[in-house]
């Protein structure tokens, strides 16, 4: 099976040819047929991965349990050879079933969702084609295969963004996400430059036999570090290449759950993850990822406390988790990491699909202000939502609790300021529960304040929703802290591929049993102080009240998108028009119309050579004999 | 062997075909089978060579690179046969014979691929030469014609006294007309014991081969000679005779000369450099698209003499192969549009991409190959002749010069494409293009892709 | 100096000034009548390296077959000195110079090849007997039989060019 494992990728490209040249005419049969390139594709990874959990233990441990599956060569010259390998190995096949598995509950969901979309069929081919290379993303056994898929996501975010074309707004998102995203894709790729420069390889394992020699080189290693991370910074929106998610909104809500909340936000923590050979010994790397984390979960939950659009909460909901998992990374906590996209993945496309409902019932409408009372009309929705929230805000025993405390836990025993992190950690996560009871009970609770009828959401809509509250609910019991005397059965399963880190680093934490379940009480009660200033908040909401002071600043999101656009957009202008007029249109055209006009005028000389008498060309060909045996003899003496 | 053979008898076959076939058409058709009958046996021949070289009456040595360049250029001739056919009918009355000519010039170019003495040298040569003078002015009505054939003979008997003259010293010096003979092969050992009667003798043999292909400062018969004659066999000229005289070039220079590159690697590079100014340069100024790709075949042949210049390096033999070919194919394919249009001149392109889209589009691919654009035959052929220079690792500013000129070369093959595709205009059309024609254009394009994408399709 | 090398550079001398007098006489005849006599001492040429048939050869083929059709040429054209169109003198300066200029670099090309010349004695008769009737035709009928058949093609093609310009068009058409 493993050695299949080219079909989990080929079934969503093979969709998306289908449905690509068929948009026209497939009609409703492209959104079943993309869903059921999606379903193979999953069928084939939960085989893949049940034989890579069942792999006796010897050969697993003697291959570091990762399998290498070589398709052909990709560039082969005498200088360089990359081969388009696939690997499969605990950490790719846990962000398989998490892509395949999480894109097909969306696929159907879309179905219903964007039923009287006139571009159906084009939606459908665009997410085949991002789940196709979101896999050769995490599938890729070197760096370059990964980067292919890292554009390849990247494109399809854009086109999905700016899918309603029409609307200017809209494609200005599209074109924002896209040159941030680039932004961050030039430092993956000088980082790419700077490896191969040195290790003439860019697949993982070469290059992690290679560490011990490198390590030699420190601020090589970390140049190379900060380098990926600044990739990471694009894809998985930190400071400061955030600002593109909440625009991103912009584009169909399937598309925002999918894209912009389970899977393609994270690649930057798998990219990471996956270079933990890496992070390891560049220390600085790592306290600058956890600095950036932090400060990005803060400063992404405080724009959240204060915004009325649904989508844009959630929006800035996913940036401030992403900072949680970056302050994993951070802290060599990887597991914890992975731990959190995955839970994440489940509650964060809960929520999006839940406020896709919400949106479809009310017509369109995204601004909460306009809704409340929603509670009354769709029931399913309601409840689904509600487990969602209680996810995120880390009440026990859902999902979003074992993660974000492994994550917390880790911090908190890490170096000497690891307590201050913590705390501050802990206002993020105190400011993520408010946030989402906030959005919880303005939408659902008081009276509906928009117009029509909502109504609840088809069953196409609300089974994806039920699965996925469901995975929210049981999906932090496969990591069960041992101090409940569970078994954390992720941290073993993504064992192998950490050896070489941890012997490098360890990440395990330390607590006395009393210590880490006071720290867990502590945090469950911040979680309970969270919800409940929501509770008293927002039980009664005003719609006309306008926001004042620092919570003004926080909702109009301090102002970066505006510096950026001073600091950076303005000057930026500024030079162009005057390289425009001066370089471009003196300078360069300056020269090249002169070359032009240098060979047209020498043309009409040459071409006097041309004169067509037959004695005159006798004469030149001697003259040219002459020149060749006189250059010849006179340049080597002979 | 045979294929030398075969084509011989068959420029026989075709004086016949005249004498007693009375339509056009039958004489076309018999042309045409000859071809392929010629194809056929060179395949063969290959199939015959491909273990070990052979020699033959100690004149002709046919190894796995000579039939398999025989087959390439056979290939090359049967692609301009089909495309030419009725327009080579159409110059004169007597059809018969310019095929019948057409096929005496293929035995001379298989004799050229691969002789192994100085005398079947010269007699391939002048088997490829005389037909050419009497295809030159075989429009008789039209006087750029006449004067046309009668400048390609006078410079050519004069290039030939060169020849002769240089293979002369060559004998004086070293006795022997074998170029696999020990006291030929222990002449040219080294520079340092080389007698200064092979010096001259190289140096006037490297002249003629220079005139031949056209290469600056023997090259001003060139836009003459393949502006004034038939545009039915103007491709010819320019393409299979030339490349065919470039593979003799390379036998001669790199299998005997190699080893005493010092004493003509100078000339060779002032001739490059010459033949890349003139003819990149002057082909801006033309109005007349044939005259333009005369320029552009004397530019072209620039590129090609980096193979020679390139000395003892495979790259070489390879880009060489792939040149001719690739150049062969786009020349023939710009020139089947070209025929087709009644006024050569720039203007006369105007709009052809409205009016007639497939043949605008394979002479736009045609074009991009020969500026050297990535996906065309003609980048690879390009990056082939010129990494060889590179690998030898002298003179490499004549690279950095070549790329520069093969910059200008792009203007005024882009003109042509510009004339096609974003003016607006009648382009009148000489012939209205059939099917037949349509469907073979679009073949000689889609090689021209597919050797972009895959070059190592001519390397045997 | 024995008798063959003073007859050697008597024939060189004379063969040098008849060229010269091709190309500077004003009057074509008189060029095609110093054309023969070149001819002619290169025969003589032929005669002294033991080469009788080359030489018999020479004055039949070139002296009388091509030489006479040539004469007939210029007879039937009418050319004369009248006819000559007038070269201005910088042109011939020019051909002048050029000519004189590749003589000299020939020359100093070779020039290390002509020093020593002096004392290789040059055995200009019984050094080879290739050039008697009976040797040449054996080697042209064994060793070179491969060039001497391709010839052939030679001469064809130069039969059948001589026939494609010399037909008439016009005449065809109105036959038909």
């Amino acid at each position: 099976m493993l050695n299949l494992v080219w079909l989990v990728p080929l079934f969503p490209l093979i969709g998306f040819i289908i449905t690509g040249l068929g948009r026209n005419h497939l009609g409703k049969a492209s959104g079943w047929i993309a869903s059921l390139a999606i379903l193979a594709s999953f069928v084939v990874s939960a085989l893949i991965f049940i034989e890579l959990k069942t792999l006796p233990e010897d050969i697993a441990e003697h291959t570091t349990g990762s399998h290498v599956v070589h398709l052909f060569n990709f560039i082969n010259t005498h200088a360089m050879q990359i081969a388009f390998d696939f690997q499969i190995d605990a950490l790719s096949s846990i962000f398989l079933l998490v892509i395949t598995g999480i894109g097909f509950l969306i696929h159907i969901y879309s179905i219903s969702y964007m039923s009287h979309d006139e571009g159906f069929g084009k939606f459908f081919a665009y997410l085949n084609l991002f789940v196709f290379s979101m896999l050769l993303l995490v599938l890729g056994a070197n760096y370059l295969i990964l980067f292919i898929g890292w554009e390849g996501v990247g494109l399809c975010s854009y086109l999905l963004i700016g899918f309603w074309y029409k609307n200017i707004a809209y494609t200005d998102a599209a074109k924002k996400a896209f040159i941030m995203n680039r932004i961050g894709d030039l430092g993956f790729l000088i980082g790419m430059f700077l490896l191969y420069s040195k290790c003439n390889a860019l697949d993982f394992k070469s290059i992690e036999n290679m560490m011990p020699t490198l390590m030699n080189d420190p601020s090589y290693i970390t140049a190379v570090a900060l380098c990926f991370f600044i990739g990471a910074t694009g894809k998985s929106a930190q400071i400061p290449l955030f600002t593109w998610l909440p625009d991103a909104m912009a584009g169909p809500t399937p598309v925002s759950a999918l894209i912009h909340a389970a899977t393609m936000v994270t690649a930057g923590v798998y990219m990471i993850a996956r270079s933990n050979f890496l992070y390891s010994v560049a220390p600085i790397a790592q306290q600058v990822i956890l600095i950036i984390g932090l400060a990005t979960a803060l400063l992404a939950a405080t724009i959240a406390t204060q915004q009325n659009d649904i989508k844009k909460v959630l929006a800035y909901s996913t940036v401030s988790q992403l900072g949680f998992m970056f302050m994993a990374l951070g802290v060599g906590a990887y597991t914890a990491a992975i731990f959190h996209v995955i839970t994440h993945a489940f509650f964060k496309a809960l929520l999006f699909l839940g406020s896709g409902s919400v949106i479809h019932a009310v017509d369109g409408e995204q601004d909460i202000r306009n809704m409340g009372g929603l509670k009354k009309y769709m029931k399913i929705t309601y409840i689904t939502f509600f487990i969602g929230c209680i996810a995120i805000a880390g009440i026990p025993p859902l999902s979003g609790f074992f993660s974000k405390d492994e994550i917390m836990m880790h911090i908190f025993t890490h170096g000497t300021n690891g307590k201050i992190f913590w705390i501050l950690g802990m206002l993020a996560a105190m400011m993520t529960a408010y946030y989402m009871f906030r959005l919880l009970f303005i939408t659902f609770h008081g009276t509906y304040r928009g117009k029509g009828h909502p109504h609840e959401s088809p069953a196409l809509m609300t089974m994806p929703l039920i699965v996925l509250a469901a995975l929210s609910i049981v999906g932090g019991f496969i990591g069960i802290p041992e101090v409940f005397g569970g078994h954390h059965a992720l941290n073993a399963f993504l064992e192998p591929i950490l050896l070489k880190s941890q012997a490098l680093q360890t990440s395990i934490y330390e607590l006395s049993h009393q210590n880490e379940i006071l720290l867990m009480g502590v945090a469950v009660f911040i979680a309970c102080i969270g919800i409940t200033m929501a509770w008293f908040g927002f039980k009664k909401y005003n719609a006309a009240d306008t926001t004042k002071g620092i919570a003004k600043f926080a909702e109009d999101k301090w102002y970066i998108d505006e510096l950026y656009d001073k600091v950076i957009v303005k000057p930026l202008f500024g030079i162009s028009k005057w390289i425009e007029k001066i370089i471009e249109k003196a300078g360069i055209d300056g020269i090249v119309n002169g070359v032009g006009r240098l060979i047209q005028v020498g043309s009409t000389k040459i071409r006097l050579l041309q004169s067509g008498l037959v004695g005159f060309y006798l004469f030149m060909f001697v003259l040219g004999i002459i020149l060749l045996f006189a250059l010849q003899m006179w340049l080597v003496k002979f | 062997m045979n294929a030398i053979v075969l084509s011989g008898i068959w420029g026989v076959v075709m004086m016949f075909a005249g004498l007693f076939l009375k339509s056009s058409k039958q004489i076309q058709w018999t042309a045409l089978l000859g071809i392929i009958a010629l194809l056929v046996v060179s395949i063969l021949d290959y199939q015959a060579h491909s273990v070990q070289a052979q020699t033959y009456f100690g004149m002709m040595t046919i190894d796995v690179y000579t039939s398999w360049f025989s087959i390439l250029i056979t290939a090359c001739c049967a692609m301009y046969l089909l495309i030419f056919h009725k327009d080579i009918a159409a110059v004169g009355k007597n059809e018969a014979e310019y095929f019948a000519l057409i096929f005496f010039v293929m035995c001379g170019v298989y004799l050229l691929a691969s002789y192994s003495n100085l005398l079947i040298l010269f007699l391939g040569i002048e088997i490829l030469s005389i037909p050419q003078y009497i295809l030159a002015g075989s429009d008789k009505e039209n006087i750029k014609s006449n004067e046309a054939s009668l400048k390609y003979f006078l410079m050519g008997a004069f290039s030939t006294g060169l020849l002769l003259m240089g293979m002369t010293l060559i004998y004086g010096a070293t006795g022997s007309f074998d170029i696999t003979s020990e006291k030929f092969v222990g002449q040219f050992e080294q520079l340092s014991s080389m007698s200064s009667l092979s010096f001259v003798g190289i140096l006037l043999l490297l002249i003629s081969f220079g005139f031949k292909v056209s290469a600056a400062p023997l090259h001003l018969w060139t836009p003459d000679v393949y502006d004034g004659s038939p545009t039915a066999f103007t491709p010819f000229m320019a393409t299979i005779v030339k490349v065919s005289v470039f593979v003799a070039f390379i036998r001669l220079f790199h299998f005997s000369f190699g080893n005493v590159s010092d004493a003509w690697q100078i000339a060779i590079a002032s001739m490059i450099v010459l033949t890349l100014i003139i003819g990149n340069v002057t082909a801006v100024y033309q109005q007349s698209l044939k005259r333009m790709m005369a320029y552009s075949s004397i530019a072209q042949a620039g590129f090609m003499l980096f193979s020679i210049f390139a000395v003892n390096s495979t790259l070489a033999y390879k880009g060489i192969l792939l040149y001719s070919v690739v150049y062969s194919l786009a020349s023939i394919g710009v020139f089947a549009v070209i025929i087709k249009m009644k006024d050569y001149t720039y203007d006369g392109f105007n709009g052809l991409a409205k009016k007639q889209p497939v043949l605008a589009f394979t002479a736009t691919v045609c074009l991009l190959s020969l500026v050297g654009i990535p996906l065309t035959g003609g980048f690879f052929a390009k990056y082939f002749v010129l990494s060889a220079v590179v690998e030898q690792g002298k003179y490499i500013w004549i690279v950095v010069f070549a790329v520069l000129m093969a910059a200008i070369s792009a203007y005024y093959y882009f003109r042509v494409i510009r004339s096609m595709y974003f003016k607006t205009g009648e382009a009148a059309m000489h012939t209205e293009p059939t099917t037949w024609d349509k469907t073979l254009l679009i073949l000689n394009a889609m090689i021209i892709l597919l050797l972009g994408v895959l070059p190592s399709l001519v390397f045997g | 100096m024995n008798i063959y090398q003073i007859t050697f550079w008597i024939l060189s001398l004379f063969t040098l000034a008849f060229a010269i007098g091709v190309i500077m006489s004003r009057n074509p005849i008189n060029s095609v009548l110093f054309l023969i006599l070149t001819f002619f001492c290169i025969s003589g040429h032929y005669v002294l390296m033991n080469a009788q048939f080359l030489a018999i050869v020479n004055i039949i083929v070139y002296a009388g077959a091509i030489m006479v059709l040539f004469l007939f040429v210029i007879m039937l054209m009418n050319l004369n000195s009248d006819t000559e169109p007038q070269k201005n003198f910088l042109v011939q300066f020019a051909g002048v110079v050029s000519g004189g200029a590749l003589l000299l670099i020939m020359v100093a090309a070779i020039k290390s090849s002509l020093t020593g010349l002096e004392g290789k004695n040059i055995d200009l008769i019984n050094s080879t007997d290739i050039g008697l009737i009976k040797n040449l035709g054996t080697v042209l009928f064994t060793t070179y039989v491969f060039p001497f058949e391709i010839a052939s093609v030679l001469f064809l093609s130069a039969m059948v060019g001589a026939v494609v310009l010399g037909k008439k068009d016009s005449a065809l058409k109105t036959a038909e």
